[in-house]
């Protein structure tokens, strides 16, 4: 509880020295917010600012543990759902790292079965292997290889939105989210009447979903002339799958090229022999018209090729078109860090766990029940184990947010 | 009826104007969901008929200045021909609607917001266009009791009334099963309903998807509860309610139908297609089309 109160206390104090650098997103007065407090479990809904001053008042006086917005204009944002009214939502994108691949989980994330209390190291399950029970705690630590796979991601991403959808980097507003990953927000006039249905054939093109090879261009021809695909430079879709086979052409060894699906071990064989004379050929004429490669294995070197191209968004959140995001320059409540806007001429070297520090002054005595190892600023602190440690604020205030420490006293 | 509104209309333009509110006063007085989509789709189908016969330029023009479209003819590749483009907003409003895979929109040449097309596909998009705007039109039509107004039109309109009694009839074997067949699910649904019964985690979206499916087949909601509390250990209220409120009965009241295949795909949860699945695009088609065969084959 003491921990709790402090946090709340720090979290206070943040808004009073900041909370006029908070800006309040677009046609405020359309727009629900929604906020958690430490104290209380059920969200505070249907809340609606007609000024930036009222809304900045508002988190100065209650210090939420986190603040959402809706991505939805409403004409009465204040009444329950189904009287609350449509006009419009912005074109959200989230990728968080939760959701990724990423081998290092099983270093820093941990389950345990709610049932039977069984634990063990890795991405949540689908089944505990002990009991069988599907519910479990999650406890996930900040981690920068998950951090910067996000970012390859947003990366691709935006790639997606600004050659191949048109969006200029001034209408992609990208947002570190304060723990996990990124969000997109594009509150351009087009996409906000987007429906539901727009929005989806937008996600299944940035996760390359329903992505035909023939149809741009992937084909047999003749037997004499062999087959036609896509360029290098072809525009959309087209150019990445071109992109997509040339990569793994060019970084797989002779023997990777055998565990790639749909390709027979001659024709890996041969792939490994041939290989430099078809990316050299991409050059001249056509890397698709070589002779020992049939199109059963250009598609499975494509649709290889295709997933390093896809950037793994949320489908989940892009077609929702009545979504609660993140605040931008508020803190989140399990970390302790902010969320904020990163430019697109920054993203590259941004260091979310230094530049979204939050709480950059003093430093505080802990018991640290039980932590992974984690970097916050330039420092990597622990592992602890029933550890009693001083450490700066924001690496303290995190292990609070997290509630794997107490507060020592004196 | 037949789906067709001839397209080499020999009559004076005059009549040609006003075959368009009489079909319409005709409509309102039967008032019929059915007709109205069919008559919809039989004036859209002869918009993209004559439209296919003019040339760019006007096409161009009538997508410009009638519907707002943003079209453009521009050099898609550096140094090539000039082709067709259309903002991929305007694009996806209509090509939705459509499900060949060559309309999806990942499967089309986009680049900086433009999408190329032929000019019979942008034929297509205003024909498209204008079947939702009759659609929309329709929808909202007073009804009008020919009887009072126009005892003659009122006679041909019965006409019109028993053909529709007839075709109606003929659709009727497309109705869903009466029983439950658990045998008929799409792979997508038996997947989610086998996880289901080992207690094994459906993520969101997948519960939404089977709920709406089982209500849809004609699964009670009370049923559908007891199976949901039986195998899991969901909290029956809040079982209850999000089951009630996909039943419509709650909250926005409004039904939930399944999603169709597409959405189905877009949230991974489409394990296997079988051959039933090439040739449908929503699993309760697919649902009828397996009910039948079995039927069919246990015979």
């Amino acid at each position: 509880m003491a921990e709790q109160n402090f946090v709340q206390k720090m979290f206070a104090e943040y808004y009073r020295a900041h909370y006029k650098e908070i800006a309040p997103p677009s046609s405020l007065s359309q727009r629900e917010f929604g906020f958690l407090f430490s104290r209380e479990k059920m969200m505070i809904r249907h809340k609606s600012f007609t000024t930036p001053e009222e809304l900045q008042r508002f988190i100065f006086t209650n210090a939420p543990s986190d603040i959402y917005y809706s991505s939805t204009y409403y004409e009465r944002p204040t009444e329950p759902m189904e009287r609350k009214g449509w006009l419009g939502a912005d074109l959200i994108f989230d990728i968080d790292s939760d959701h990724l691949d990423t081998p290092c989980k099983q270093e820093h994330d941990f389950w345990t079965c709610e049932n039977c209390n069984n634990s063990g190291r890795g991405n949540k399950l689908d089944v505990c292997p002990n009991c069988g029970g599907t519910k479990f705690r999650m406890e996930a630590w900040l981690c920068e290889k998950c951090l910067d796979a996000a970012k390859v991601e947003t990366q691709k991403l935006l790639d997606f939105l600004i050659s191949d959808f048109g969006f200029s980097p001034e209408e992609t507003v990208i947002c570190f989210s304060g723990q996990r990953g990124y969000h997109v927000h594009i509150e351009e006039p087009e996409a906000r009447t987007l429906d539901q249905d727009a929005r989806k054939e937008i996600a299944d093109y940035i996760t390359g979903t329903g992505l035909r090879l023939d149809l741009h261009g992937l084909i047999k021809r003749s037997r004499r002339f062999g087959g036609v695909g896509p360029d290098l430079d072809d525009y959309g879709w087209s150019g990445r799958i071109a992109r997509g086979v040339y990569d793994v052409l060019a970084s797989s060894s002779p023997e990777a090229f055998q565990k790639i699906d749909g390709i027979s071990s001659r024709a890996a064989k041969s792939l490994g022999d041939d290989r430099d004379s078809i990316l050299e050929s991409w050059d001249k004429v056509s890397p698709w018209r070589a002779r020992n490669v049939s199109l059963k294995t250009w598609t499975a070197l494509a649709s290889r090729g295709v997933v390093g191209q896809v950037s793994l968004i949320d489908t989940v959140v892009t077609t929702d078109i009545h979504r609660l995001i993140r605040l931008p320059l508020t803190l989140h409540g399990k970390t302790g860090l902010k969320a904020m806007e990163v430019p697109h001429n920054m993203l590259d070297r941004f260091d979310p766990l230094k530049e979204a520090v939050a709480f950059d002054e003093g430093e505080l005595r802990l018991l640290v029940n039980d932590a992974h190892a984690f970097r916050i600023g330039d420092q990597t602190y622990g592992p602890y184990h029933l550890d009693e440690v001083e450490l700066p604020m924001a690496a303290a205030v995190y292990l609070l947010c997290k509630k794997a420490a107490k507060l020592v006293q004196g | 009826m037949d789906g067709i509104v001839s397209p080499e209309s020999d009559f004076a333009t005059e009549i040609e104007i006003l075959s368009f509110p009489v079909a319409r006063v005709m409509i309102a007085h039967i008032e019929d969901d059915f007709l109205k989509r069919r008559y919809a789709l039989a004036e859209a189908k002869r918009v993209d008929l004559l439209l296919g016969e003019e040339d760019d330029g006007k096409l161009l023009e009538i997508a410009k200045t009638s519907l707002g479209w943003r079209v453009e003819r521009r050099s898609y590749k550096r140094g090539m021909t000039q082709v067709l483009t259309i903002h991929f907003a305007d694009y996806l409003r209509n090509a939705v609607g459509f499900h060949d895979d060559h309309w999806k929109l990942v499967n089309r040449r986009m680049s900086n917001g433009w999408v190329v097309l032929e000019k019979r596909e942008l034929a297509r998009l205003v024909s498209e266009e204008v079947r939702a705007k009759i659609d929309r039109d329709l929808e909202n039509i007073p009804k009008v009791d020919l009887n009072e107004v126009a005892p003659r039109l009122a006679g041909r309109a019965e006409e019109v009334r028993q053909i529709l009694v007839k075709r109606k009839a003929s659709l009727r074997a497309e109705e869903l099963p009466q029983n439950i067949i658990v045998e008929a699910y799409p792979p997508c649904i038996r997947r989610l309903y086998d996880n289901l019964l080992a207690g094994q985690h459906i993520p969101h979206m997948g519960r939404l998807t089977l709920t709406s499916f089982l209500l849809s087949i004609g699964m009670k909601p009370e049923d559908l509860v007891k199976l949901y509390t039986s195998v899991s250990d969901f909290s029956e209220t809040l079982t209850r309610y999000q089951v009630e409120h996909i039943a419509g009965l709650r909250g926005s009241r409004t039904k939930y139908t399944p999603p169709k295949c597409d959405t189905i795909k877009t949230h991974n949860l489409c394990p296997e297609p079988d051959e039933i699945c090439q040739r449908v695009r929503h699993p309760l088609t697919y649902y009828r089309r397996k009910a039948r065969l079995l039927e069919a084959g246990g015979k």
